[in-house]
Order: C-alpha cells, then sequence, then structure tokens
C-alpha cells in the first residue's frame, strides 16, 4: 500500500472511531435520561437567566413573550409538560420547529435572538431539614 | 490570471450563490441549529482539487460577501465567516495531505470543522455553556452531509478534470 492510501485509510478509520464516539454517547445520554418526576425550565438570554420556571407548578397552559435585544420576538409556551416556542420573528424558525421539549436531553436555542431554553430535573428538597423515614 | 481560469471561476462564484441560496429556500431537513446540508461547499470542494487552495477562497469570500448582501443579516455573516474559515483552512490542509485525490474525506474533514467553528460561535453568542450538548449531533450531521457533499465532487471532477485543464 502506498502511503497515499495509508493515509486516507487512517483518515477514514478515525473518522469512523468519531462517528461511533459520537453514536455511542447519544445512545448513552437517551438511555441514561432517567425521567425525572419534574423539570425546571431555565430561559437564558445573552447568557443572563430570564426566568426560571418549575413545571409541576403549572396547571394551566400559558404564553408569554420574551423580547430579543435587536427588535423580534419569542412566543415561549409553558405546559405542565413542557416547553415550546410557540411563535417567533426569526428567520431561520428552527427554534419553533423543534417543537415542544419535555426532557433534558436538549435545549431549545433561538440563536438570532440569542435565546437558550434548558430544561434540568429537579432538585428535591434538601432533605436535610426532614428525615428520610420516621418508624414507630 | 488567464481569461479562461477568470471565467471559470466567475462561474463556479455563481453556482455556488444559487446553490446556497435554493438550499436556503429549503425546510431545514433537522429542526437543530447548525445543521445543514452544506451543498454550496461542492463549489469550493471542486475549486480546491482543480486550482487549489488560493482560488477556492477568493471563490468562497465572494460567495460568503455577495450572500449576505444579497439576503443575510450581519449576525449571519459572523456565523458564515466562522465555520466557513474553519471549514476552509481543515479542507485545504487535507486535500493537500491526500494529494487531491479523496474529496469524500476532504469534505468530511470540512463538515465537522464547520460544525464545530459554528458551536464555538454560539457559545460566545450566547454564553450558555448548555449548547454543547449539540455537539454529538451537529458531529454527526457533519460527517453526513460531508460524505454526500465529497461525493458529489467526486462525481463532478471525473468530468470536469477533463473539461477544465488546470492553469
Amino acid at each position: 500500500m502506498n502511503t497515499l492510501s495509508k493515509r486516507a485509510c487512517l483518515l477514514a478509520g478515525g473518522l469512523t472511531a468519531l462517528l461511533a464516539v459520537c453514536v455511542s454517547v447519544l445512545w448513552l445520554r437517551q438511555r441514561g435520561a432517567q425521567n425525572a418526576a419534574t423539570y425546571t425550565a431555565y430561559i437564558y438570554q445573552n447568557g443572563r437567566l430570564l426566568h426560571s420556571i418549575s413545571l409541576d407548578q403549572v396547571t394551566e397552559t400559558y404564553r408569554f413573550t420574551v423580547d430579543a435585544a435587536g427588535g423580534g420576538y419569542n412566543i415561549v409556551e409553558v405546559s405542565p409538560t413542557g416547553i415550546s416556542i410557540a411563535e417567533a420573528d426569526c428567520p431561520d424558525q428552527i427554534c419553533v420547529l423543534q417543537g415542544r421539549v419535555s426532557d433534558s436531553l436538549l435545549p431549545i436555542t433561538c440563536l438570532p435572538h440569542r435565546l437558550v431554553i434548558e430544561l434540568n430535573p429537579q432538585v428535591p428538597a434538601p432533605t436535610g431539614s426532614s428525615p428520610d423515614a420516621i418508624v414507630y | 490570471m488567464r481569461t479562461r481560469k477568470l471565467t471559470a471561476l466567475a462561474l463556479f462564484t455563481a453556482l455556488a450563490l444559487a446553490i446556497y441560496s435554493v438550499e436556503n429556500l429549503l425546510p431545514p431537513v433537522v429542526p437543530l441549529p447548525g445543521i445543514k446540508l452544506g451543498l454550496a461547499n461542492i463549489i469550493t470542494l471542486l475549486a480546491l482539487h482543480l486550482y487549489g487552495a488560493r482560488d477556492a477562497a477568493l471563490i468562497l469570500l465572494a460567495r460568503i460577501l455577495l450572500s449576505t448582501l444579497l439576503f443575510g443579516q450581519a449576525m449571519s455573516l459572523l456565523y458564515s465567516l466562522s465555520g466557513g474559515l474553519l471549514c476552509f483552512v481543515s479542507m485545504t490542509l487535507a486535500s493537500r495531505l491526500l494529494h487531491r485525490h479523496f474529496p469524500e474525506l476532504t469534505s468530511i474533514l470540512g463538515g465537522i470543522s464547520h460544525n464545530i467553528g459554528q458551536i464555538l460561535a454560539a457559545l460566545l453568542i450566547t454564553a450558555v455553556p448548555g449548547v454543547l450538548v449539540y455537539l454529538p449531533y451537529l458531529l454527526i450531521s457533519g460527517i453526513v452531509t460531508g460524505f454526500f457533499t465529497g461525493l458529489c465532487a467526486r462525481f463532478a471532477l471525473r468530468h470536469l478534470r477533463r473539461l477544465l485543464p488546470p492553469g
């Protein structure tokens, strides 16, 4: 085998390995994401936390508007089971097309408006204050 | 620069712009930021394999500037440039390493670096580290779309090498 095809084989092998790593990372994440009972939604704009909403305290679906700094808006829809961007005037509409997110696998991002919505499993209330179990 | 070559480069630029604008009209294949087919990269690949890095860079720059002028916003120029530049540098290195023989591999490397560049730009712009979660998705899409555009370039090169003698 000459040097050229050796290089090509090496490169192809490396790329296949990278692909395998990526697929297994995704698979592990998918499997490892046990359904937390409740999530908290964090809405960031320009890296600043605008709102945090515990979804278990949401009883009814509602919407609110987030205005982007340079003009433009995203209408966020919050429901007890998830969060989505219902409407936006960004050019690519990717955030709207992504639909409702109800787990922490992927955040919703609207890059043109620098908006990120993350769901994180809700941390249970600190157990220090209350006993784990009481035996009579 | 000979007139023949100048005409060919201008034609490639026009083709790249046309492909880019048609791709913009298509709905996103996967609704995740940064994932796209990157069909205009076929032209960059062709120029890189037919003429070399300098001329391919000229075509790429002309395409990015013209497309921003025609349909872009200033923001997308930043993304295009950060992704496009990283992509171009790695494709140049790869095509040199592979003696312009494997457009698929060159293109895959370009696709991956393009997406890494975009996630870095997104990280800078949104300042939320959580966007790194997109990285494995973007890498997989870069490999798949890169392979596809590379195959397109290989089939086109088979004919273009006869039609357009270098120089």
